[in-house]
């Protein structure tokens, strides 16, 4: 079952701005959906309306099944089912101490203090942020904020993640380690992730299925594989290949039985040692 | 920046903030009741001796931080020790046109010795504090002591913000300084004024996003958190109580006390 489904979702700002224009999507329980698209396709619009800072001029949001309200009262339940990680974590850090940043979203939910020192304490621990959790906010790194504001929205323990742009600005070892902490808060089965990114490669790396956007609405929705096999869609839309799919695409050009879809190392590896004769069928 | 840096490395650091927050007040209060040079030295010495031996400061730090006070305060006591004395007895004494007899007598160089001890002895309570407690440990403290709510909340969010707009401000001026922006004094002054307003409006914009997340994490005009735990500290009373009677003895051996007690 879809976890989260998105109906013919609008929403105007009011500088008069149609930012989602009937935006329609599912994302599966368990699964890293993928959102892509350039910048002033909707994504962050779409991520506020999800979360119930922005209330949508018309259109449906089910979670697991249920319709969404953005009544007033029914706010703190949305905020605590879906919840985001913003792109600068300057912007969502606002205590010069993490791990009161971190308590935050729990105390919000009006816990009892154990349960909120559990919560921290766990995603403290879950994020890798217990190394630094003792250290003023100003004196962490790019990635280590990021790793904070990560904690911050965990303690809510949200069926649905968030995460804008989580490895623009890091060097290439905040990015591996994004990496790994994705694939780490993947596990639970049970948590829904979007990701709204640029790097086709994490697309590759991370996410089970894409979500394209264009002015406020999705014009393809699909695998990383299907993605990367539709030359003509990518180029529609500007985006390119993963450089591993680029090769596998430039082999199947030459006439090899080379999927581009392959995308990642291990694929791509499979697909090689079997034209190479090394342990496959030729 | 500033003193926070030397906070987060104290040993004193783990403790909970309200016990180094009563021991920097009793001392101060006794200290500045008191009234006295010795009470004030005494007061200068042990607070000073807590950051080195007990914070772990190095004695240079501890001793640059007490340096500043010390430079304002030399400079005020000149007015201190240099007055009009009238026909009293003097050390020191000028006539001049108009103002009359000016100068320095015993009485006016004990005032200013006595303000002089009571302000160090202040500042190294001060200091201790400083150095031993980060910023965000004490606003915690001060809204456990039901302090306003709302200056405690603008007081953190200051304080976080301060660095986020200063490394703001530090690019700009970086790159207005990497195509001349700073070149002449006139160049100078507009790329100055050009900072400030793009430093404005980024602050703004800052803003604006910084509400959008406090909101999504469900933001209802409260900025309450939960601080880590601290330890107890309970032995730092006590160290208020033998800091408060060190304090008290000396002020009474001032306070003629000592030929009382050698008449006894």
């Amino acid at each position: 079952m879809d976890a989260l489904e998105v109906k013919d979702l609008t929403y105007t700002y009011e500088d008069g701005t149609r930012a989602l224009d009937g935006l329609s999507l599912t994302a599966r329980a368990g699964e890293v959906t993928g959102i892509l698209g350039a910048n002033g396709a909707g994504k962050s619009t779409l991520f506020l309306t999800l979360n119930g800072v922005l209330t949508p001029a018309s259109g449906a949001v089910f979670l697991g099944g249920k319709p969404v309200s953005w009544r007033r009262k029914d706010l703190p339940e949305l905020r605590r089912r879906v919840g985001i990680v913003f792109q600068d974590p300057d912007d969502q850090l606002f205590s010069a101490d993490v791990y009161r940043d971190v308590s935050f979203g729990a105390v919000n939910l009006g816990l009892p203090e154990e349960e909120v020192r559990r919560r921290v304490d766990a995603a403290l621990e879950r994020t890798g942020a217990a190394a630094f959790a003792r250290k003023p906010t100003h004196a962490l790194s790019y990635g280590q904020k990021k790793r904070a504001a990560i904690a911050g929205v965990l303690v809510m323990e949200p069926e649905v993640l968030i995460l804008d742009e989580p490895t623009a600005g890091l060097d290439p070892e905040g990015v591996e380690e994004m990496v790994d902490l994705l694939a780490e808060l993947g596990k639970d089965g049970a948590r829904t992730i979007l990701l709204a990114t640029h790097d086709m490669d994490l697309v590759a790396r991370c996410c089970h299925r894409v979500c394209l956007l264009e002015r406020g609405r999705t014009v393809w929705q699909g695998t990383p594989g299907d993605l990367f096999r539709q030359q003509g869609l990518l180029e529609e839309h500007h985006l390119r290949l993963p450089p591993l799919a680029r090769l596998m695409a430039a082999l199947a050009e030459e006439g090899y039985p080379a999927d581009p879809g392959a995308a990642t190392v291990e694929e791509a590896a499979r697909i090689l040692t079997a034209l190479l004769g090394k342990g496959g069928t030729t | 920046m500033g003193t926070d840096r030397w906070a987060y490395r104290s040993r004193l650091r783990a403790i909970d903030p309200l016990a180094k927050l009563w021991l920097t007040l009793g001392a101060l209060v006794v200290c500045l009741g008191c009234g006295s040079a010795g009470v004030g030295l005494a007061t200068l010495a042990l607070l000073s001796a807590y950051s080195v031996v007990l914070g772990g400061q190095p004695v240079k730090t501890v001793v640059k931080c007490l340096l500043i006070p010390l430079a304002f305060l030399l400079a005020g006591s000149v007015t201190l020790v240099l007055r009009p004395l009238g026909e009293g007895a003097a050390l020191w004494a000028v006539s001049l046109p108009v103002l009359g007899r000016w100068g320095v007598s015993v009485e006016s160089l004990a005032l200013a010795g006595t303000v002089l001890c009571r302000a160090m002895g202040a500042a190294a309570c001060l200091f201790f504090l400083a150095l031993n407690t980060p910023v965000c440990d004490l606003t915690a403290a001060l809204g456990r002591l039901h302090a306003p709510a709302l200056l405690v909340e603008l007081m953190e969010l200051i304080y976080r913000f301060l660095f986020v707009l200063s490394g703001e401000a530090g690019r700009i001026h970086t790159a207005q300084a990497a195509r001349l922006g700073y070149g002449t004094w006139r160049r100078s002054i507009t790329s100055l004024g050009e900072l400030l307003s793009v430093l404005f409006v980024r602050a703004l914009r800052r803003g604006e996003r910084v509400y959008a997340a406090l909101e999504s994490r469900y933001y209802t005009g409260s900025l309450a958190t939960v601080a880590g735990q601290y330890e107890k500290g309970t032995w730092l009373y006590g160290l208020l109580l033998a800091t408060a009677a060190v304090q008290i003895f000396i002020w009474t051996l001032e306070r003629g006390g000592l030929s009382w007690m050698l008449w006894r």
